[in-house]
């Protein structure tokens, strides 16, 4: 029965099924993630809809479902041991977390040695034969049909997504995109003649409605009832770059939903099944997949004994090993090396803070920095710290004002806010009382430059125009193209000052004091203050730094924009909040909140610029005069402070001078920054790795090379807990889902990363292609995680460090389900501590435990070195070290 | 049997963390429903514990409770819906009937 007769027939009950498979698109839509739009691309953990299991488990499912490994191949690990990477201590530390009871078991005897469990399990790892690679076990009936029509599937699948989505910014728009993605489909297919006339004529039968050309495809296809979630996935993971652009579409009314997706997949497959001449048939039982052959606990165990060169075996020798290597499985090896990995670096890092900071003098600064917990942060932190006066605090970017901003020059209004909330207030910026006449230039340049730059680009785009475009603008475009190339720094400079001649800056103010009532204002101000432990003893200028990436020809420069902003710059929520607390109302009813800022104390909005390492005050003409002096100084301090970094930054850019004085530094990475030819202008957040939720005392004086996000927390000011609440359960979110997208796109980049730069092509600012066609790119490309064959960010999940007491710790987490499973299933590690000079705990279910970290610098194990080398060569890399 | 003369109704409330209210929405909006009311940042306890209510910036952790009312002819697809959609997902939904005295609003 078609599901138009069934609906004629039996209303109810076409109601039931129709309702039912929304829900079952809706939980099969988990498994992928979602896709931001390249405007506001958003760092997301791909796996985050498997966050309900064990990180382990997950990764074994997403293999399931997508065949990658969610970990560095074994031959990578073994790599990182010879070269001292990982070390013995850490495979032993992260053995003994997982078998506590086994390494402590009895020696066992092979031939004439006799061997600890550990020895054996250590040389099964840098010896043992690699796990099989994963292999992707849900699949569509075309798969195991008919690979070619599931790779037909693909192909019509991609062509139709690109065409929907790239409508908007295309010059020929897909006909019917106003009616949705399902009716522009259903309307357009049926043409479409790479297909043969028996599929089209199915294809011009098709029900209106999506859920139903859904239904009668899964009934073709024979998926029974309890199998459809299941085989809905496997068609989401076919192509997971499109399915999660339209998950993320589906939310933002564009016409488009998983349902309009699955349906066209499901029909295209169902149809030319039938129609395939007997290489597939839309029912047929599936082939059963080869399984890949895994050696056995004895195999292993044998092996082992032929490695050593031992002879006189026993049954029983052998036996006994098998029986100390059946606790390691071999797909669970990688997980070991993965913890032994992640625990040189943790323990690394918490011997590091163990020792505290050098002791802080009691003056006054004459200026407190407080910046965004980006990991890029730390390295400007610390570099204006090494200049006397300064004080620094780490505080989510969007400085606790959600908001919708309109800039003064147009355009559609900004969401400036972390995704997991809504921006609560529209702020409009516009211009200061006595700057009209300059916000009218400003306005009217812009509009000139960006004018002109449209129909520079409608010109190159249209179908005759190119042809006079190259008569008529040849001459000059040619010659700029190539001066951009060549001298990139002094083109930029060029295009600097040409848009400052025609668009000067011009003062503008933000309308948050005009049009959110006190009380809230009061509410946004105290909640920052005493989320980052900022409630007494205020500096003469409060600094809050937001930051932005200035880059050139980068699809990808939201990524290196603010997560807490939702991927765009974040200096209208720095003046926003700058606002707020300057305002004498907010701070009177501060005073009442028991939080007094003294009158001789201006908050000051900036930006750092993380590609330059500069930093731009914003706002300036609202200083008081009093206080100019003291931003001039602060300006230049900060300038040294920015070339300091650009120094430290150059030595790991590609191409970067070794060794540059900071003047040359600063010159270099702002040269990169407007090179439009540059595929590494910065690495963006590559080597995070912690999230310190800790006063700045902990870490103050420390080198964390930009690998941890700092978030200021005094446990002292918190007594209910409500603001350690508020960092756990929002900006070490985010940064768990920067961790991710970082850790997948390095260990998955075939799946979850984006490949290289040199061959994207951009489709309508929804994301960008590997060449011309095919799946739209998830994650990161490889030029944000590697630097030619070497990875730049080393893939390990995040560890959280909390300086608070543990009782308090344990409520948050208790009542808040996130973290359970954040905690609970492995994504993040917590480690914490009562209070300066206390031990480190580690968070475990069953409640705290001793930090128990591996020796640092155990020596390799000659003995039982079964035909493994420590790496003597004089390549041999640096060890990473957590901080200096 | 009407109720000094008010009509019978399905009420159907169903509480979620807020990251899978819009799938609830979604149900509501397929069935039919003329609308709904939605409590962001509830707290309660549960099987799973104590459940924290609002959370200051993260609205997808925090629970969301949705009601919707219903003819009873729409309430058996949407029931079906709910119950697959929580099969999978943490939450849980209350039907009863109830009464109203403006049938009109929800048909």
């Amino acid at each position: 029965m078609t599901p138009q007769t069934l609906a004629a027939a039996d209303p109810g009950r076409t109601a039931t099924l129709r309702a039912e498979l929304r829900s079952e698109v809706t939980v099969a839509a988990r498994v992928i993630p979602t896709h931001y739009p390249l405007e506001t691309f958003i760092a997301v953990n791909p796996l985050a809809g498997l966050e309900s299991m064990p990180f382990e488990q997950a990764i074994r499912r997403a293999g399931d479902l997508y065949g990658i490994a969610g970990a560095l191949g074994e031959d990578t690990y073994r790599d990182l041991h010879r070269r001292g990477r990982i070390t013995d201590a850490d495979i032993e530390s992260a053995l003994r977390l997982r078998y506590p009871a086994l390494l402590d078991g009895p020696a066992v005897r092979l031939g004439d040695r006799v061997l600890t469990p550990f020895q054996l399990l250590r040389a099964d790892m840098l010896t043992g034969s690699p796990a099989p690679d994963a292999q992707r076990r849900s699949v569509t009936r075309a798969e195991q049909q008919a690979p070619q029509i599931a790779e037909q599937v693909d192909a019509q699948s991609a062509k139709w997504c690109a065409a929907y989505f790239g409508a908007p910014a295309a010059h020929w728009p897909m006909p019917g995109h106003r009616d949705g993605f399902y009716p522009a489909w259903r309307a357009l297919a049926p043409g479409d003649h790479t297909l043969s006339r028996a599929v089209r004529r199915d294809l011009r039968a098709l029900p209106a409605r999506a859920d139903d050309a859904a239904l009668a495809a899964l009934d073709r296809l024979r998926v029974d009832e309890d199998e459809r979630t299941a085989y809905l996935q496997a068609h989401l993971t076919r192509l997971p770059g499109w399915a999660a652009h339209v998950r993320w579409s589906a939310n933002h009314a564009t016409g488009v939903t998983v349902l309009d997706y699955l349906a066209m997949r499901l029909t295209y497959e169902s149809i030319l099944l039938a129609h395939s001449d007997g290489r597939g048939r839309p029912g047929r039982a599936p082939e059963p997949r080869p399984q890949p052959e895994v050696p056995s606990a004895r195999e292993r165990s044998t092996a082992l004994a032929g490695a050593w060169g031992l002879t006189a075996l026993t049954e029983g020798d052998v036996a006994a090993a098998a029986r100390v290597l059946s606790a390691l499985p071999v797909a669970s090896r990688h997980m070991v090396w993965q913890q032994a990995y992640e625990a040189h670096y943790r323990d690394g890092l918490l011997r590091c803070l163990a020792g505290g900071a050098p002791a802080r003098t009691a003056d006054r600064p004459q200026a407190q920095l407080v910046c965004c917990i980006d990991t890029r942060s730390e390295g400007l932190r610390r570099h204006l710290e090494a200049l006397d006066g300064y004080e620094t605090l780490g505080f989510a970017g969007f400085f606790a004002v959600a908001i919708r901003f309109s800039s003064t020059l147009g355009g559609a209004p900004n969401d400036l806010c972390p995704v997991l909330i809504r921006p609560e207030h529209d702020v409009r910026e516009s211009p200061a009382p006595d700057a009209h006449r300059a916000a009218r230039r400003l306005w009217l340049g812009s509009a000139i430059m960006a004018g002109a730059e449209e129909a520079f680009q409608s010109a190159k785009e249209s179908l005759i125009a190119p042809f006079t475009l190259a008569e008529a603008a040849g001459w000059v475009a040619a010659p700029w193209a190539a001066a951009k190339t060549l001298t990139p720094s002094t083109s930029g400079r060029l295009r600097r000052s040409l848009r400052d001649r025609l668009a000067p800056p011009a003062a503008t103010v933000l309308s948050i004091n005009d049009t959110v009532p006190l009380s809230h204002r009061a509410l946004y101000a105290q909640v920052a203050l005493t989320t980052m432990g900022l409630t007494g003893g205020f500096a003469r200028l409060v600094v809050l730094c937001g930051h932005g990436s200035t880059t050139e020809n980068n699809p990808y420069q939201a990524a290196l924009d603010c997560g807490a902003c939702g991927g765009q710059a974040g200096g209208p929520n720095a003046r926003t909040a700058a606002a707020i607390l300057n305002d004498t109302e907010v701070r009177a009813e501060l005073r009442g909140r028991g939080i007094a800022i003294g009158e001789d104390t201006w908050f000051l909005p900036a930006q750092h610029d993380t590609a330059t390492d500069q930093v731009t005050m914003l706002d300036t003409h609202l200083v008081p005069a009093t206080h100019r002096p003291d931003v001039l100084r602060l300006a230049g301090d900060l300038a040294v402070a920015g070339a300091g970094l650009a120094v430290e930054r150059c030595a790991s850019l590609p191409g970067g001078p070794a060794h540059p004085t900071p003047a040359r530094a600063a010159r270099h990475v702002a040269a990169r920054s407007v090179d439009w030819a540059q595929v590494f202008p910065e690495w963006g957040l590559a080597g995070n790795a912690a999230f310190v939720v800790a006063p700045r005392d902990t870490t103050r004086g420390l080198d964390l090379q930009r690998r941890a996000f700092l978030h200021s927390y005094d446990a002292a000011v918190d007594p209910d807990g409500s603001a350690l609440e508020t960092i756990l359960t929002a900006p070490m979110v985010v940064a768990q889902w920067i961790n991710c997208q970082y850790y997948f796109s390095a260990v998955a980049p075939e799946t979850f990363g984006a490949g290289t730069k040199t061959i994207h092509n951009v489709v309508g600012g929804v994301g960008v292609l590997a060449g011309h066609g095919g799946d739209l790119q998830l994650g990161l490309p490889r030029q944000s995680i590697a630097a030619g064959p070497s990875l730049a960010h080393e893939p390990i999940r995040l560890m959280t460090v909390v300086q608070a007491p543990l009782e308090r710790i344990d409520t948050v987490i208790e009542r808040n389900p996130v973290l359970q499973q954040l905690f609970g299933n492995d994504w993040v590690a917590l480690a914490a501590r009562e209070g300066s000079g206390h031990p480190w705990r580690r968070w475990t279910r069953n409640g705290w435990r001793p930090w128990e970290a591996g020796t640092p610098d155990a020596e390799t194990d000659a003995d039982t070195d079964a035909g493994t080398d420590t790496d003597t060569r004089g390549d041999t890399i640096q060890e990473v070290l957590p901080c200096h | 049997m009407p109720l000094n003369g008010l009509t019978k109704m399905t009420k159907i409330e169903v509480v979620v963390p807020g990251e899978y209210a819009a799938a609830v929405r979604d149900q509501f909006s397929g069935a039919g429903t003329t609308g709904f009311t939605s409590v962001s940042g509830v707290s309660g306890l549960g099987h799973g514990g104590y459940h924290q209510g609002r959370l200051l910036f993260n609205q997808q952790a925090a629970l969301e409770m949705l009601i919707t009312v219903v003819p009873e002819a729409k309430a058996e697809a949407l029931v079906a819906g709910l119950r697959r959609l929580l099969d999978d997902s943490p939450g849980v939904m209350f039907v009863t009937d109830t009464y109203v005295s403006r049938p009109e609003y929800f048909s």
